[in-house]
């Protein structure tokens, strides 16, 4: 399964990183760092010293470069920038949140699940009654 | 009597509608309800690849040291990504992208995978049958062996390349751990085109019901 191989076309993207060290790492081990001529990266390595503004400024700052397809971002740093993640909505580039080391994935805390939880609801069961 | 038939016929028309409008519907939240159960799953999958990639990290820390598997090391010279993804946004009856995985390309990556493609290309137009026609096969399926190799040279090339940031000799713990991270990468592909199917069937499913209130 690691040893698949792609044909390339002219509309590659990048993937876009805002993490901990780790996960960073590990995905630059995959080959998803880029550097670029003004040595700006893709990828925000986020620490205990990183401030919410830089978290912010790198999630705009990546959200409206073209040549990225997805971010990632781990689910607690999203909830430190929550407003921002859950007001954005276009569909390129997609936001996954992923988990981290030291703070599993919580369903509850999904933006894209948030979106549709409200199915669920009981006030929407109880609309849908005829 | 003509008349009370016409309306039966009117009423059992429009039963049959309803019937059609509730089936179409009940697919809609079923598509829905499937695409999120495989969201969930592979976002679960996903976990679980992260967290036997987090423990090779540890691992080959542990062995090489701290001081030789850290963000200081990092390559910070103008270089792109050997990894990335390709969108296809033209996608029929989708509003929603499609990506796909575009792992360890480099430019003699490019030349290898489009000659693979061409000699594929070959195999659906087939040639005219000719003395040697048996030759030209074995030259062809040889070719090809060889073109694979010669990817998977370079990919793992590539590979070593990443891998050689941290030093010329690495533990084999954090080769692992870059095949667990590879491993994620394709899980997220997944997550993100599943993401996608989601958002269209909640949208159809949300459309409905809109227009149900009105």
């Amino acid at each position: 399964m690691a040893n698949r191989n792609q044909i390339p076309t002219s509309n590659s993207a990048l993937i876009a990183m805002i993490a901990d060290e780790d996960t960073v790492v590990g995905f630059l081990l995959a080959g998803v760092g880029n550097v670029d001529l003004r040595r700006k990266t893709n990828y925000l390595i986020v620490d205990s010293k990183t401030t919410v503004k830089q978290v912010e400024d790198a999630f705009k700052e990546f959200t409206t470069r073209e040549d990225i397809a997805v971010i990632l971002i781990s689910q607690y740093v999203a909830n430190m920038i929550r407003f921002l993640v859950d007001s954005y909505s276009k569909p390129v580039p997609a936001i996954l949140e992923i988990p981290s080391k030291d703070h599993p994935y919580d369903p509850a805390h999904d933006s894209i699940l948030s979106r549709v939880k409200y199915l669920f609801s009981a006030e929407s069961v109880a609309s849908g009654r005829r | 009597m003509e008349v009370a038939d016409h309306k039966t016929q009117s009423l059992e028309n429009g039963q049959a509608a309803e019937e059609e409008v509730d089936e179409i519907e009940n697919d809609n939240v079923l598509q829905f309800m499937d695409s999120m159960d495989a969201y969930l799953t592979l976002v679960h999958s996903l976990s679980s690849t992260l967290r036997q990639g987090w423990l090779d990290l540890a691992s080959a820390r542990h062995s090489m040291g701290a001081y030789r598997l850290n963000t200081a090391l990092l390559d910070h010279t103008s270089h792109p990504a050997a990894t990335s993804l390709l969108v296809d946004e033209g996608k029929v009856d989708s509003v929603e992208p499609h990506f796909t995985l575009c792992k360890w390309r480099s430019s003699g990556n490019e030349k290898l995978l489009l000659g693979e493609e061409q000699s594929s290309h070959d195999k659906s137009h087939p040639q005219l049958r000719h003395r040697g026609a048996t030759l030209l096969s074995e030259e062809k399926t040889s070719f090809e062996n060889k073109a694979s190799c010669e990817i998977d040279d370079q990919v793992q090339k590539e590979r070593s390349k990443s891998l050689s940031v941290f030093g010329t000799l690495v533990s084999p713990k954090l080769r692992a751990a870059q095949l667990s991270f590879e491993t994620a990468l394709e899980t997220l592909v997944e997550i993100a085109n599943t993401r996608s199917e989601m958002l269209r069937a909640f949208d159809k499913v949300n459309q409905k019901s809109g227009g149900s209130k009105d």
